[in-house]
Parts: C-alpha cells; sequence; structure tokens
C-alpha cells in the first residue's frame, strides 16, 4: 500500500469529506458483487475543481481513483482491486437545469435516478432507461455502465438518452464533450466513449440527458407457456412482428416456483410467462400493439392471455416479476443468490434455447440457476442459487459459468447486455473482444497513461474472477 | 478465506442472513442518517456489511465499527425497503448485545444522561421501551440495547438533561434552524411541514432541484425522528418567522412503535388551544396521519393544507 498525502486532500475537499478511518475504507470496500478490497481513502468532492484537483494529486502521485455512484454495480466496478482512493461522487447531487424548451436536463453525477424522474415528472416528462435499481443507482453510474431496463426494448439504453457531459481526465484537465442538441455529428462521438467505460477513462462531472413524454396510455399483458421454446419463439416473432412493446419480459419455470415458494402467490406453474406492454398518447395506438402480441402469444400456444389497463391489474400482472428478486433471496436459508453471469444477452431467436441452456447447465453442477429478463431488448437474467459457504459450490459455479458464456458467445450474443463487466465478467468478455482488446487498449493507455482510473477492471482484471479479491461471503476452506 | 470469530455470540445466528443479504442497496435511501450525512458508511447497508466484516473476522472491533452498529433510530425503514427480507435492526440489536459484552458502548443514537439530571425519574415513564432506569449511586441509567433512539425523554426531559449525542439533524435546535433558514430565504415560504421518518415523504431523496424550481416553494418537509418529541417550541418556531401554518404528519393509530403519535395529538390540540385563545386560527396547525408509504395522501394532504392557508392569508 502506498502512503496517501491524506493533508492533500483535506485540504482539497475539506476535513468532513474525507474518511479513512478502517471501519469506513470496509465499507467501501463493497458493492452489489460477490468481490471485496480495501481502498486507502474515501473522497467525496462538492465540486468540478475539487475533482480535478483530486485527480491532478492522484495521477502525480500514481496513486488509483475509483469513481462511486451508488455502489449497486453488481461485478465488482467500485471494487478496490488495486487500492486507491473511492472518489465518492454522491456529494455532487444537483440538478443543475430542466430545459423543457430543449427536451434536455443537466445534472450532477451523483442525481439519482428516481429523484431525477421525480423532478421530471411535474412536467410530464421522464428520463427512461431506469435500471431496477433506480431508487440507489446514479446518473455518473448509469453512463459508466450503459444502465437499462425493463423500458429499454421501446425507449433505449443510458447510451441513447446522453447527449454530452462534462469529464475530468486524469490528468485534472476538465473537458466538453457531445453537444446540448438532438443529433451531432461533429467528428467523433466521445461522449458516447465515456458510455460503459466503468470509470477507466474519466470522472464525469456533469451530464446532459434527454428525456420523453410520460405515456397517456399503458396496458399490460401476460401469457403462460406450457414449453420454453413455444414462449422463446413467441418473444422472436412479436419483435420480428414490427410491433413496438414498452416491456418484454419472460420468467421460467424455476422464478415461478421461487416467487410462490416464498411469496405464496399461487402463480399458475407452467413452463414460462411472458409479461408484455405497450405504451403511448393515443389508446387505439396501444390496443393496435397489444393485439398484435396477444394474437402472437396465441399463435404459439400462450395461454390465460391476458391484458389490463387499470393500474391495480397492471400491478397484478406484474407482482410474480417483481416479487422474484426477494423470492431468490428467500428461496432458501442456506442458498444466497449471487450475481453472477447475471446479464448476457442473445439474438432473439435463441433467446429459448439460451433459458434451456441455462437449466440444463445449473441441473449438471447441482447448484439453482433461474432465467428471466428484459428479452424484448435481448437480456437475459440469471441468478446462482448457492450454499457461498461451500468451496465446492464456487468451483461449480465457475465451470457453470464458464459453459455459459461459452454458449452466449456460440450464438453471437454478448457477455453483458446491462451490468457492465468490472471484475466478474472479465473472463468471457476478453474471450469475446479478443480481436479489439489492443484498440481499447490503446485508448486506455492515451487517455490514462499512468493507469490511475479504476486500474485492474474491463480488459486489466484478471481471468479468474473467484480469486480476483477476497469474497464478500465467508468461505470454509 | 475467512475464519469465523466466535465472540460474536449473539451476532452468530445471522450468518446465513449476512450472506443472503444481495447488498443491492435498495435499504439505504430513505435512511434517516444516510440523508443527513450523505455517507454510505452510515447507511443501513454499511451496518450489515460491518456486522459480516466482524462476524467473519475480517474487521477487528474498533469504537467506530461499534458507533456504526449503534446509531440506528429503529424506524425500519429499511427492513420495509429490503429487497431480501432481512431484519436489520434485530442483526443490529444482537451485534449490540456483543459488543456491550466486548466493552464497547454507544453513544450511537441512543440516549445519554447527563450531569445536571434531577432525579425526577419522568423520563423513566416516558420511555416506551423502558430502557430507562433509575439505579442507587449511578442515577438514570440508559440500557443502549433497549433505548431505540426515538427521543422522546429528551423532550420530556424538564432539566434538558436527557440527550441524544448524535441527533443526525434531528434535535430541536436542528429543526428549528433549518425551519428558520426555509422561512426567511424563501420569499414564498408559507408553511413548515414536520415529518417523522415513516411518512414516506414526497420530495427527492438524496439529489437536490435546480434553483429555478425550488424559488416558489410554499412548504419545506422537515424530518424529525418520531412524532412524539415534537414540542411546544419547536411547533410554534415558524410561526415566529411568519409561516402561515405548522402541519404534522404522524402514523396512523396504533401504528406507532412508540405511541408517539398519541402524544402529537395531545400536544397539537392543546396548542390549537393556545392559538385559538390569541385568535389566531387553529386550522393554521394541522396534523395528519399517513399509513408508511402512502406518499400520495401525504402530497395530497399537504396540497389541501396549503391550498387552505392560501384562503386564510398570512397571520396579521
Ligand atoms: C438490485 C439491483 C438491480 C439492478 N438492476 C439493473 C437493471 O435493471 N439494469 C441495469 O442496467 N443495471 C442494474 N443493476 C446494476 C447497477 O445498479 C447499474 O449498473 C447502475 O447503473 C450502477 O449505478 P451506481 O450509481 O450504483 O454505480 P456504481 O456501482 O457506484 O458504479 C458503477 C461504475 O460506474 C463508475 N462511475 C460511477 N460514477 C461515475 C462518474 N461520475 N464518472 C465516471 N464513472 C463513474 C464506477 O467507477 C463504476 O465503474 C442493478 C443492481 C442491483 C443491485
Ligand atoms: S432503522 Fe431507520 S435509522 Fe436504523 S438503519 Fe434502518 S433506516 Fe436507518
Ligand atoms: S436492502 Fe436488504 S438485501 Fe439490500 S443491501 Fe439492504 S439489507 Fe441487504
Amino acid at each position: 500500500m502506498k502512503t496517501i498525502d491524506e493533508e492533500r486532500l483535506r485540504a482539497i475537499v475539506g476535513e468532513a469529506n474525507i474518511k479513512t478511518d478502517p471501519s469506513d475504507l470496509y465499507i467501501y470496500g463493497s458493492d452489489s458483487s460477490v468481490h471485496h478490497a480495501m481502498p486507502w481513502a474515501v473522497v467525496r468532492p462538492k465540486t468540478t475543481a475539487q475533482v480535478q484537483a483530486v485527480l491532478r494529486y492522484a495521477n502525480e502521485a500514481l496513486i488509483p481513483v475509483i469513481a462511486r455512484g451508488g455502489g449497486s454495480g453488481m461485478c465488482g466496478q467500485t471494487v478496490p482491486v488495486m487500492g486507491g482512493i473511492i472518489l465518492d461522487m454522491k456529494g455532487m447531487n444537483k440538478i443543475l437545469e430542466i430545459n423543457l424548451a430543449d427536451v434536455y436536463c443537466r445534472v450532477e453525477p451523483g442525481v439519482v435516478d428516481d429523484d431525477l424522474n421525480l423532478a421530471l415528472k411535474p412536467h410530464g416528462m421522464f428520463f427512461p432507461p431506469t435500471p431496477a435499481s433506480s431508487r440507489i443507482a446514479t446518473i455518473g453510474g448509469e453512463i459508466a455502465n450503459n444502465a437499462s431496463g425493463v423500458r429499454s426494448v421501446k425507449y433505449g439504453a443510458t447510451r441513447d438518452a446522453v447527449l454530452g457531459m462534462k469529464v475530468v481526465l486524469p490528468n485534472g484537465d476538465l473537458v466538453n464533450l457531445g453537444a446540448r442538441t438532438r443529433v451531432e455529428a461533429s467528428g467523433y462521438q466521445l461522449h458516447k466513449l465515456m458510455v460503459g467505460s466503468e470509470g477507466t477513462l474519466g470522472i464525469v462531472v456533469e451530464a446532459t440527458l434527454s428525456f420523453v413524454p410520460i405515456p397517456e396510455f399503458r396496458c399490460m399483458g401476460i401469457a403462460n407457456f406450457n414449453t420454453l421454446k413455444d414462449a422463446g419463439d413467441a418473444i422472436s416473432s412479436i419483435m420480428a412482428s414490427g410491433a413496438i412493446p414498452s416491456m418484454l419480459e419472460l420468467v421460467d419455470d424455476v422464478a415461478i416456483k421461487a416467487v410462490n415458494k416464498t411469496m405464496n402467490l399461487g402463480l399458475k406453474e407452467v413452463a414460462a410467462a411472458l409479461i408484455f406492454e405497450a405504451d403511448g398518447m393515443v389508446r387505439e395506438a396501444v390496443d393496435y400493439e397489444i393485439n398484435k402480441m396477444k394474437v402472437i402469444c396465441q399463435k404459439h400456444n400462450g395461454e390465460d392471455i391476458y391484458a389490463s389497463y387499470d393500474p391495480k391489474e397492471r400491478d397484478k400482472i406484474f407482482l410474480g416479476r417483481k416479487s422474484l428478486f426477494p423470492a431468490l433471496s428467500k428461496y432458501d436459508d442456506n442458498l444466497a443468490s449471487t450475481s453472477l453471469a447475471d446479464d448476457m444477452a442473445v439474438p432473439y431467436s435463441k433467446m429459448a434455447e439460451m433459458a434451456g441452456k441455462i437449466h440444463e447447465i445449473a441441473d449438471k453442477y447441482n447448484i439453482v440457476m433461474t432465467a428471466y429478463g428484459h428479452c424484448g431488448s435481448g437480456c437475459m437474467h440469471t441468478k446462482i442459487l448457492m450454499d457461498t459457504k461451500r468451496k465446492d459450490q464456487w468451483e461449480s459455479a465457475r465451470k457453470a459459468i464458464t459453459e455459459v458464456y461459452d454458449y452466449v458467445r456460440s450464438v453471437n450474443g454478448t457477455t453483458s447486455a446491462e451490468h457492465g463487466i468490472g471484475l466478474s465478467k472479465a473472463e468471457s468478455f476478453k474471450i469475446e473482444k479478443a480481436d479489439s482488446l489492443h484498440l481499447l487498449s490503446l485508448i486506455k493507455k492515451a487517455v490514462d497513461p499512468n493507469n490511475i482510473l479504476n486500474p485492474g477492471k474491463l480488459s486489466q482484471a484478471p481471468e479468474d474472477w473467484v480469486t480476483a479479491t477476497n469474497l464478500r461471503y465467508s468461505v470454509n476452506s | 478465506m475467512k475464519n469465523k470469530t466466535k465472540a460474536f455470540k449473539h451476532l452468530e445466528k445471522w450468518e446465513g442472513t449476512l450472506a443472503n443479504c444481495i447488498r443491492c442497496g435498495y435499504c439505504f435511501e430513505h435512511c434517516p442518517l444516510f440523508k443527513y450525512t450523505g455517507w454510505e458508511s452510515d447507511a443501513p447497508r454499511a451496518k450489515i456489511i460491518t456486522a459480516f466484516g466482524l462476524l467473519s473476522g475480517e474487521m477487528g472491533p474498533s469504537e467506530s465499527a461499534a458507533h456504526k452498529l449503534f446509531s440506528c433510530f429503529y424506524c425500519k425503514r429499511c427492513e420495509a425497503a429490503c429487497s431480501s427480507g432481512v431484519k436489520l435492526t434485530e442483526v443490529f440489536t444482537d451485534a449490540k448485545k456483543d459488543l456491550i459484552e466486548m466493552g464497547f458502548n454507544g453513544p450511537g443514537t441512543t440516549s445519554t444522561t447527563q450531569m445536571n439530571c434531577a432525579r425526577c425519574l419522568i423520563c423513566l415513564g416516558a420511555c416506551p421501551h423502558e430502557a430507562r432506569s433509575h439505579e442507587k449511586g449511578r442515577g438514570i441509567v440508559v440500557d443502549p440495547v433497549k433505548c431505540k433512539g426515538c427521543g422522546i425523554c429528551i423532550e420530556v426531559c424538564p432539566a434538558g438533561a436527557a440527550k441524544i449525542q448524535n441527533s443526525f439533524g434531528t434535535n430541536r435546535k436542528d429543526l428549528m434552524e433549518r425551519a428558520s433558514l426555509f422561512m426567511t430565504t424563501h420569499t414564498s415560504a408559507k408553511a413548515i411541514v414536520f415529518a417523522c421518518n415513516w411518512s414516506y415523504y414526497p420530495d427527492l431523496q438524496a439529489s437536490a432541484l435546480p434553483d429555478a424550481e425550488t424559488r416558489d416553494k410554499s412548504y419545506e418537509i422537515l424530518v424529525n425522528m418520531c412524532g412524539g418529541r415534537l414540542e411546544r417550541q419547536l411547533l410554534m418556531a415558524p410561526f415566529i418567522h411568519n409561516a402561515w401554518g405548522v402541519m404534522v404528519a404522524v402514523c396512523p393509530d396504533e401504528k406507532c412503535e412508540h405511541n408517539g403519535n398519541l402524544r402529537a395529538k395531545e400536544r397539537v390540540e392543546d396548542l390549537r388551544n393556545t392559538l385559538k385563545s390569541i385568535r389566531i386560527d387553529p386550522e393554521r396547525l394541522q396534523l395528519v396521519q399517513i399509513p408508511a408509504g402512502d406518499k400520495t395522501k401525504f402530497q395530497a394532504e399537504i396540497d389541501t393544507f396549503v391550498d387552505r392557508l392560501n384562503v386564510l392569508g398570512p397571520i396579521r
């Protein structure tokens, strides 16, 4: 561990905005992933000038700097594998401007997604990427991870809503990227390069985001299927038909059983269920989309098909999907729900096969895995439920994950659809992007020659995620 | 990998829970401690991580680790928000028991008794959790495990002897200052709304609005810990700064852990009579009961109150 010039950091951010006590450091060493590592200091800048000063110091002293928003990253993006300074960006949490005439807003990076939406609501607008973690995820974290969510099938991911941003580079320079206009063709789209960069290229200190009107009408439907293949074919046909769902979610039988087991919801235990939604300003247009999806589900042997505009009914339809998360955590006291191999994307036509593959691999390695996700955007989630105390279960998980990713790549899918790479997914990421890794490292080197920004992540992450850091669980040896 | 330490014999039973917490962080946005300091290490997830660190032996017991587990108002907002059904406050209580046995103690958010105690014993009767007792030779003693930090003792103590060392912005002085700041910096200011932390107030949680959006704000929501703590001086303070009205939001009957809502009801009724006696319309002081999580009802109640104040106009 290098010595940190605490006095210098104190002089930059003030006594009230630095933590160096071991218990604080221990806490800031975790996020929502399986990893843990100790930082050397936590610093909370309140202004762009402070971010610049911290980076100038760190670049001089060659100290790693890891930006942190809500710490809800699921693959260890904020875990300081090589120690260093955690830059807690939640101190910069102002919504700077809501410009209705020009349809953009400017925010500091620590603004929480739900808060931004609360502020936009009185104007009849919303910021659509909205991950499930929107109650704590910050705009900075969403940009750095290119977060997306249930409605991304219609409205796109964070990348599609970012018009421009201000970024502090590792040497402390401040740059303005992108523009405040809807379109821009003025050279390299460098603001988009920052999207998904996981804090390795620069610190976002301000973002200009677009927003869209809140639809007047929302209608949600559900269809049950007796085989995964039928459900998968329905997804693919819906997307190929030109229908515009605002949500298209799949839940498999393991998920349905988990929800029934822990919440007693009494859902019909079929092989798979599809939840679909359409929204819009004109009811007839929404009807048109919903009917189109209903007919396709019917054609693929969907049963119990039903849709409603009523908010209470919609909540009821979505309850199974919404309850899935807690249901998996409560599934069995001895099994923890871990975020591993949890968000791959595959082409629509492979959705059903992917879910089947997950089941097959889980059986083979005697672990519980469920398949669900935002199938409308090609994203398949899974959770691995395992006894985290048992070393052999980690070994099984390791093998299972490798097989899952081998399959994903074999069908031209991608390692991560929304949660990013961080540490946990580096192995598959490196294989998938083998031919562009050199380009990636050239870019990194050009922007961050001293490798101070979130080192040891993405292409630099250790191949073996199990031993990359301490695991945040107690594992018996 | 880690070795479990055996010293945490109460905490030990939560080992599975500490692994099952998915560390999603859903518990932290509404925690009054986090909202006040803005440090993640004051948030509920941080306490769970601390408990795990202590139990696994990754983190040695220390003053600052103990401080984290002792600091909690037991409002249980975190439990209501938890994605995984973790009984956070029960984990904290067991961790506290172990830490006390190891010689660590508060202060956390729990109340402590100071030198100027008059031994009137009023606080003993007022404490809804039987956390206070009188011991010969020691005076008033607080059981830090039983104390849930509601702070009712502080407001009943006539000698100002009962104190919360770390109030996270919820003590009378802080609240009075914040009420005064809002009233004096906003020309549009009309009302102060005191809400207990259960009210799921409809404001932004961890971010700030653009100045242009807050300039014309007519009310400010201030979070105290429990309606039972709202005393006369605090409730009247906004009127001194020309507030048109004051609103108090508490939990529905039978729903308050500390019976603070009943105390608040009595206090508000009493003050309404006082207002009447000095010819101020008692409508200017309102109490509403909001079921936990019902932001919509809360917003509607505030809007109705502000509409009513607009009819009444300023106090002349
Ligand atoms: C329960 C749960 C559900 C989730 N659901 C979804 C989902 O539906 N969709 C989805 O996409 N994700 C989801 N996630 C993952 C995660 O919440 C998102 O990726 C989110 O965008 C992370 O935001 P954060 O503020 O917590 O970032 P953090 O975890 O704090 O940081 C993530 C990355 O962003 C970088 N970073 C943060 N701030 C800045 C900045 N100002 N400048 C530069 N880099 C920065 C960090 O260095 C890190 O690499 C979920 C997570 C959880 C725990
Ligand atoms: S009970 Fe309340 S004060 Fe305590 S950790 Fe939970 S939210 Fe915070
Ligand atoms: S909400 Fe529950 S599961 Fe999530 S971090 Fe908090 S205690 Fe853990």
